[in-house]
């Protein structure tokens, strides 16, 4: 009975001990004050390399200039994300970077912050909410809709401007919206012969962007390109060609330029995959607090424009063989 | 002796929780112990102060304030303070500090310059003051005055408490249905889907009632709307469990995928925002200065609390989890029973939708995701024993705030999202191992005498 | 009262062998202390166990056998004392411990798992075979020699959900074997069987012996005790009380040593003349286990249902208790029609079952005893739904005083109870509820002498109030000394009635319960 006991209050003090070791071990290398302050940063998937990679940057890019940057997992969210808005403010950081989960349920953490004196900045996704919109000091984000032009531009090229094409869309994110919007303007403006047969959500990710396109090419064998709103969905379409077996006559389109797209054009099983900037994103959002804190006149939006990757682009693309955005 | 032993058992296992929730606010008080910029009367006065110390009444004094409306009243307070000293010619500007430098720019234009400068809190921060001397060196020397700060831990300010309240008020009021549910050893997998559910009905009926600037009383329809359409979810999967006794993991999993697509199918996967600005109200309004929704949590706990220990309905829901067999030969109406706690934990899951949805002044077809098991992790570490029978309405709180803390705290510190997820896990499985260890396993130490003989 | 004739032992080969008793004991018990948190488990208790022999312990509940029995199957560990197996001091520090040693304990509840078969429960954990896979062969064959050793024929391959209570023992004890098993220790085993079955229990216990096994058994009849064991120990309150010789001692001298006092009678007389009838049941049908069973009781009358296990009787009251659907038949109170299709319409017409199983189907076992008793009766003491708890205590404490149930708190958890306090809470919520037909599945089961007694008591008040009673039990003593009128079922149906109970013997009854087709 007595080593019961000792048994039971030994784990007990381990756990405890455990228990907080771990929070001190997490939370004990933040109790100096940082030089100037904290920056609080959520986005909608850190676990996405895209986003991760911001976050990395902006880390280095704020302490550059004396700040500490914590970013924050919305894990595709809302409401998690207006928690953590409301954590910053409670803590009362000295700005938020804000890349909505939901750009229509952002609003709301957007009011919060803005009414405790804490400038928020979006960048990669807008909020939607004009109210909100006003609210926040500036916007830095993809040109998503020029992006799109470029990869109807590349889809006239390479189908010599005949035939069906479908498009694997993503209609939940804003800037899937544009990237396809930017695509049919393109094509209207120059009053192209393609003919759009069907435009279904991928849901942005590989699984789901294969099993949509393995129906599109079942209703529509006829098609000669797809179109993938970002590069998950166009790799999708392209396992479902394969496994079609019609990857000598079928065209990839894919958008984002990420590593796995610009090896996928490299190894030419992506026609085109318009590139992001998200380096420079990550810098002009730390820019924009930066220009803001000394009082400068600050553009409501700054829109980075995208590039074409092409195979010739990637031949000798470094940040390819690094496997780098 | 037996009999004190009883009651110390009883003792640690109520309270046992409670003693954790306060050692875990102790703890991230002690971690969030920082340096706070004073407002209100007393900083402006110690602005005011040190404003006539360096500065004469006939001389050019700037007060700035930020956005915030707390630092904004202390500005005009410091200008008030000043101008009762005769200080003639203060200026007071609010807002970003691109209003600052406008500001000094036309001072600038004006040849004029400021002799001292009252900063008030967060505008403190602004690099404006770095480059004073570069940009304007007409200035020449200016005196910068800033109230003197004091410490005091972020977690322990007044609005953080509420947002940690706040954090937690949709995942707490299901936890009261949930934690039903499981006392009848059941489990509902539903809720997190109901969540969006609730809100997307909820707030369409009010896109549908007129929109933007439709009354008060069409918020409260679509509440009405989205929470009953909740409760026949609920009653369904309770009807099924109770009279076809299909597991209430299956049923209420299957719920959870069919309310889901609905969510998702009703907005096509889009969130609706264009909703009246009363909607706003039940989430972030306030009455008599306490948010709505910390009313409403208090509200439905005290009644929650008082059904389970008083009325015969919350006996009978213990019975029926204690033995279900038992409480039907000592006629209890155990299918009425199952049912009514599914219907509890859909409606309380509604009533949480509606909540969110005002909260984010939007309804969300993903809102809620992995919320159930939140849920369940707040009940189960609230002491409510999942193979039912045993728990309460009070620990399934104690609970809720558990985990709610240790997220509020963990942001607080700006610990890594990555890390925290791990955290979280530990948290939970501490608590209750802690829990079993010093309540459950020594329990089932009395019982194993009881039945050794 | 009813004197139970020893037949069988008479022509049984049951003496002790000389030659075990002069050589060393196989098991040696010295000293063991057991302490539980505010009781004293065992004090200072001896055991010494021969090869060939089997040794009785027997005592109220709580008077510390399972203890004992713990200590020795290695699931409890002693805070003093030694045993020594063959001589040698052991540890005995887990059960797989003391399975390796020989020990092998089986216990009220079996260990068995009811969705593997025979042959797997027995090999579980040191599967015969290599690479994780058995060899369903090799072990089938030990099996089949095992279960021949003990005379049962059981299939190893059939699943022990299939088999019967007596062949799941069976089970067991070919398990024991199996590991070479040298003590053999039987908790109330005859507890769940029939009498023919504890018949074959008994031969087998026999063929252990003569293999030399050492036996210890566990009973609270003290029938078996003097039919099949050489000697006996009685404990009370954790003491040893006395060791016996059972061709030395006789019957009531164990009881007094048991119980500490002497009971002027095994059932407590009752002179009550029944009234009017007040249940009747016709034709009840369900399934193949009630087939068209019709009878009646009358108020201030027991009346006994005597039958095999699986005769159908414990379907037919939970019938009448609406606890399963009713397919055909009609039952009458008072003379007047009524529809019961629910515990609830049961209740509501004044009839309440005390249940077999009081664990499984009578108790909320981690509630109180307060909120167990509560339970049924939540409408008198609440209104407007909300619980009167002062009430509820009040009528509780009035019961606690008239039935003597003891406990240390009313919020002590209902598994905390011993057997025959367990079974006053159940009958206090129903008498509570004011019941006019009380009916007793097994009343007694599981209960020690004194507190059997003590419910005896009870029923016979019950009577004497005018309540109808009914009682199920498997205890030919009990059945005849306690009811007016017994009615024997057989197969779903009722095969006789026996209105004249004094003037019938165990071993007429036992026959009427056996022999299909005979009538009275």
């Amino acid at each position: 009975m007595f080593r019961l006991n000792m048994g039971r209050s030994l784990v007990y003090w381990v756990l405890a001990g455990a228990f907080a070791l771990t929070l001190v071990g997490c939370g004990g290398n933040r109790l100096e004050q940082p030089s100037r302050g904290r920056i609080g940063m959520t986005c909608m998937d850190l676990t996405n390399p895209y986003f991760k990679l911001i976050a990395n940057v902006m880390q280095k890019e704020a302490a550059r200039h004396g700040y500490e940057l914590v970013a924050l997992d919305g894990n595709n969210d809302a409401a998690k994300q207006n928690n953590q808005m409301s954590d910053f403010v409670a803590q009362k950081y000295s700005a938020i970077f804000l890349n909505p989960a939901d750009s229509r349920a952002a609003g709301e953490g957007v009011k919060k912050a803005h009414a405790a004196g804490i400038p928020v900045f979006t960048f990669d996704v807008q909020v939607a909410d004009e109210e909100a919109k006003a609210l926040v000091v500036s916007h830095i984000g993809s040109d998503n809709y020029q992006g799109g032009r470029l990869a109807a531009e590349s889809m006239m090229e390479v189908t010599a401007d005949r035939g069906k094409i479908a498009i694997i869309s993503y209609p939940e994110i804003s800037s899937c919206i544009f990237r396809v919007q930017g695509f049919r303007d393109y094509l209207k403006e120059h009053h192209s012969q393609l003919d759009i047969v069907t435009e279904l959500s991928g849901k942005g990710n590989r699984n789901d962007g294969y099993a949509t396109a393995t129906d599109v090419l079942q209703a529509h064998p006829d098609i000669v390109a797809i179109f993938g709103v970002n590069d998950p969905s166009a790799l999708g379409a392209y396992a479902a060609v394969v496994k079609a077996g019609r990857e000598d006559d079928i065209t990839v389109i894919g958008f984002d330029a990420s590593p796995a797209g610009k090896q996928a054009v490299f190894e030419k099983k992506l026609y085109d995959t318009p590139q992001q900037f998200p380096r420079k994103m990550a810098v002009g959002t730390v820019d924009a607090f930066m220009k803001y804190l000394e009082g400068d006149a600050l553009p409501k939006t700054t829109l980075i424009p995208c590039a074409h990757y092409r195979y010739a682009d990637s031949v000798n693309d470094e940040s390819r063989i690094k496997e780098q955005w | 002796m037996v009999k004190t032993r009883i009651q110390l058992k009883k003792l640690l296992s109520d309270y046992g929780m409670l003693a954790i929730l306060l050692l875990l606010c102790l703890f991230f008080s002690l971690l969030t112990l920082k340096q706070q910029q004073p407002q209100g009367q007393s900083a402006a006065k110690q602005l005011a102060n040190a404003v006539a110390q360096k500065a004469s009444p006939g001389e050019r004094v700037l007060v700035v304030a930020g956005t915030q409306k707390a630092s904004q009243d202390t500005a005009r307070m410091v200008a008030e303070m000043l101008g009762r000293r005769s200080f003639s010619r203060v200026m007071e500007v609010r807002g970003t500090p691109r209003d600052l430098r406008l500001a000094l720019d036309r001072l600038r234009d004006e040849s004029e310059r400021p002799a001292a400068i009252a900063v008030t809190s967060e505008a403190v921060e602004w690099r404006v003051w770095e480059i004073l001397p570069e940009a304007y060196p007409e200035f020449g020397q200016v005196t910068l005055v800033t109230p003197e700060t004091y410490y005091w831990p972020d977690f322990l300010k007044l609005s953080n408490l509420l947002a940690v309240v706040d954090r937690i008020v949709v995942i707490a009021i299901i936890a009261i249905g949930m934690t039903m549910v499981i006392i009848t050893a059941g489990i509902d997998l539903s809720v997190g889907s109901l969540i969006a559910l609730a809100g997307v009905i909820s707030t369409l009926v009010m896109k549908q009632l007129g929109g933007l600037g439709a009354p008060a009383w069409t918020v409260a329809a679509g509440f009405l709307i989205g929470i009953v359409s909740c409760g026949l979810l609920g009653a369904f999967g309770g009807f099924l469990v109770a009279r076809f006794k299909v597991a209430p993991f299956i049923t209420t999993l299957a719920l959870m995928m069919v309310a889901r697509g609905l969510a998702f199918s009703i907005t096509g996967g889009f969130s609706i925002y264009q909703v009246p600005d009363a909607l706003t109200w039940l989430g972030q309004g306030r009455s008599l200065g306490i948010p709505n929704t910390v009313i409403l949590l208090a509200v439905l706990y005290a009644g929650a609390h008082i059904f389970m220990s008083r009325t015969t309905l919350g006996r009978y829901i213990y019975a029926v989890g204690g033995n279900e067999e038992a409480a039907r030969l000592s006629g209890v109406p155990v299918a009425g029973v199952i049912v009514f706690v599914y219907i509890v934990s859909a409606v309380a899951a509604g009533v949480g939708g509606c909540i969110q949805a005002s909260q984010l002044n939007a309804g969300t077809p993903n809102a809620g995701l992995m919320y159930e098991l939140y849920v369940i992790a707040a009940v189960v570490v609230g002491g409510t024993s999942l193979s039912g029978g045993s728990g309460t309405i009070l620990g399934t709180l104690i609970g809720a705030f558990i985990i709610s803390v240790v997220q509020n705290g963990m942001n607080l510190l700006g610990i890594e999202s990555y890390t925290q997820n791990v955290v979280l896990g530990l948290v939970i499985l501490g608590a209750v191992l802690l829990d079993r260890l010093r309540g459950g396993a020594s329990l089932a130490f009395l019982t194993g005498r009881g039945s050794a003989d | 009262m009813i004197r139970v004739a020893r037949v069988q032992t008479a022509d049984s080969p049951n003496q002790p062998m000389d030659t075990s008793e002069s050589s060393a004991p196989i098991l040696q018990m010295r000293g063991m202390c057991k302490r539980f948190p505010g009781v004293d488990a065992l004090r200072d208790v001896d055991l010494d166990l021969y090869a060939g022999e089997c040794l009785a312990v027997c005592g109220e509940n709580g008077a510390g056998k399972s203890t004992l029995i713990k200590l020795l199957g290695g699931a409890f560990h002693a805070d003093a004392g030694e045993i020594r197996l063959f001589g040698a001091p052991v540890q005995i520090r887990s059960p797989a411990a003391a399975q390796r040693m020989g020990i092998s304990i089986i216990y009220q509840e079996f260990n068995l798992i009811p969705e593997l078969t025979a042959r797997e429960n027995i090999f579980l954990g040191r599967e015969v075979g290599r690479f994780g896979f058995p060899d369903r062969r090799r072990e089938s064959a030990t099996a089949w020699s095992l279960f021949e050793r003990i005379g049962v024929a059981i299939d190893p391959e059939s699943r022990c959900s299939e088999l019967n209570v007596a062949e799941q023992q069976a089970v067991e004890i070919a398990k024991a074997l199996s590991w070479d098993a040298r003590v053999i220790v039987m908790d109330e085993p005859s507890a769940t069987l029939t009498e023919p079955e504890t018949r074959r229990l008994f031969q087998v216990i026999r063929d252990l012996k003569a293999d030399g096994i050492g036996l210890i058994f566990i009973s609270h009849r003290l029938d078996e005790i003097f039919e099949v064991a050489e000697r006996v120990l009685v404990l009370r309150d954790g003491r040893l009380v006395s060791q016996h010789r059972t061709h030395e001692v006789c019957r009531e001298e164990l009881i007094n040593r048991m119980v500490g006092r002497s009971l002027d009678s095994e059932f407590p007389r009752r002179s009550v003349q029944p009234g009017r009838e007040v249940l009747r049941v016709e034709n009840l049908r369900r399934g193949r286990s009630v087939r068209g069973v019709n009878f009646g009781v009358r108020a201030g009358e027991v009346l006994g249902l005597a039958g095999l296990v699986g005769a159908g009787r414990t379907d037919t009251v939970r019938l009448i208790f609406g606890a399963d659907r009713l397919e055909c038949g009609t039952i009458f109170i008072d003379g007047s029609r009524r529809r019961i299709g629910s515990p609830q319409d049961a209740i509501r017409n004044g009839i309440c079952l005390l249940t077999e199983d009081r664990k499984a189907q009578g108790l909320v076992l981690d509630h109180s005893a307060r909120e167990n008793f509560g339970l049924p009766n939540l409408d008198q003491f609440s209104s407007h739904l909300f619980i009167d708890h002062e009430k509820e205590k009040n009528s509780f404490e009035h019961y606690v005083r008239a039935m003597r149930i003891q406990l240390h708190s009313f919020d002590q958890p209902a598994r905390t109870l011993s057997g025959g306090n367990q079974q006053k809470v159940v009958l206090a919520k129903w008498l509570a509820r004011n019941s006019r037909i009380v009916i007793f599945d097994e009343p007694t089961r599981g209960i020690d002498v004194g507190a059997k007694y003590e419910i005896y008591q009870l029923i016979n008040d019950l009577a004497s109030q005018g309540k109808a009673v009914i009682m199920i039990s498997s205890e030919l003593p009990e059945i005849l000394g306690m009811s007016n009128r017994v009615i024997v079922m057989h197969e779903g149906e009722v095969k006789a009635e026996i209105n004249d109970v004094g003037g019938t013997g165990q071993e007429e009854l036992l026959a009427m319960m056996v022999a299909s087709g005979t009538g009275v």
